[in-house]
């Protein structure tokens, strides 16, 4: 039995994990579509995030797949924290890249509503631009940020999760999944699965939505990026060196098995 | 880097409005305060299909950006 609707026969269905169903009929119904192996990525994603623990503490996640708006604002996670993009988006099999100069995505993940003092943020980038001051996702509301800038001036990582600014470890631009986590008094920064230090938390959260390619510092929209993205997520849960591992792990199978890895 | 350049009238028909289901037009002033709309290719295809296919035909021009504000002094 072939189902039209999904391009996938009866005993592919019974495979697959019904959250990760239910992510493919939002992004149908959305009007974008996936490949089968955009499909079997998501799944083993799934699959990985609970056999970890770490399906529970998401709010939400973007796996950017779809090539399209309409298939990457869905949020794999749930059917709540449907993104939106502005005008100057590349979509691609590979990820999505905003031009550096007004793009954006409103994720509407409240970072002090949703995510809360205990929160981890992470992002997976897997192409360069040529913007050296531009933020890859974030929320501002000075003095204190909850975002990220990936080899600022060329090398400075901000990788801050409601602290002051401040770059915790520098390094000329190496893509691959940067992450933070906060337990309510210290933010870890991690690239991949390193630690690569720490700074301190100077507030529970920023009332405002988190944007995935610029900064979101209501009234106005800054420091606008244009690094690709191929995977974003945040949750509501402080995660330990081991989750990170594990997430790491999970990510990285997920951008090999689709080709995108770096 | 090449942009749309929009009248205030044009900026105030377009900002914020959907072209798409999950896309909406987000213009930028340039360094002389002229409003510029930078559109994708993706977009292009989706734009012309809306009731805002008028914004292809906008004249276009190289969009120098203003000068940012100071951003706070690192912790």
């Amino acid at each position: 039995m072939i189902l039209s609707s999904h391009g996938i026969i009866a005993s592919q269905i019974a495979s697959f994990d019904a959250d990760a169903v239910a992510f493919f009929t939002r992004v149908t119904t959305a009007g974008g579509t996936l490949s089968t192996t955009e499909k079997q990525a998501v799944n083993q994603l799934v699959l990985d995030l609970k056999a970890n623990s770490l399906w529970t503490p998401m709010k939400a996640i973007y796996p950017m797949v779809g090539a399209s708006a309409a298939a990457c604002a869905q949020n794999l996670k749930s059917s709540s924290f449907t993104g939106t993009f502005t005008s100057g988006w590349t979509f691609a099999s590979t990820g999505v890249t905003p031009n550096g100069t007004s793009a954006y995505m409103n994720t509407t993940v409240n970072d002090l509503n949703d995510l809360g003092a205990n929160a981890t943020i992470a992002t997976y980038i897997n192409a360069n631009g040529s913007s050296t001051i531009g933020w890859e996702l974030g929320v501002f509301a000075s003095p204190a940020i909850v975002g990220m800038s990936i080899a600022n001036g060329g090398s400075s990582n901000f990788i801050d999760i409601k602290s002051g600014i401040s770059s915790v470890y520098s390094e000329g631009y190496v893509g691959g999944l940067f992450l933070g986590t906060t337990n309510g008094t210290t933010n870890q920064v991690y690239k991949n699965a390193t630690n690569k230090g720490s700074n301190s938390q100077t507030t529970t959260g920023i009332n405002l939505s988190h944007y995935i390619g610029a900064l979101n510092q209501s009234p106005t929209v800054g420091i606008f990026g244009d690094k690709r993205t191929a995977f974003t997520c945040y949750a509501n849960s402080t995660f330990t060196g081991t989750n990170v591992s594990n997430l790491y792990a999970a990510v990285q199978a997920f951008q090999t098995t689709l080709s995108r890895q770096v | 880097m090449i942009g749309y350049t929009l009248t205030p009238e044009q900026y105030e028909q377009i900002q914020g409005q959907y072209y798409a289901p999950y896309q909406f037009f987000n213009c930028v002033q340039d360094i002389n305060g002229v409003w510029f709309l930078f559109l994708s290719d993706e977009d292009k295809p989706e734009v012309e299909a809306s009731e805002y296919a008028w914004v292809l035909d906008l004249p276009e021009g190289e969009y120098i950006p203003p000068t940012p504000p100071p951003f706070p002094p690192i912790a």
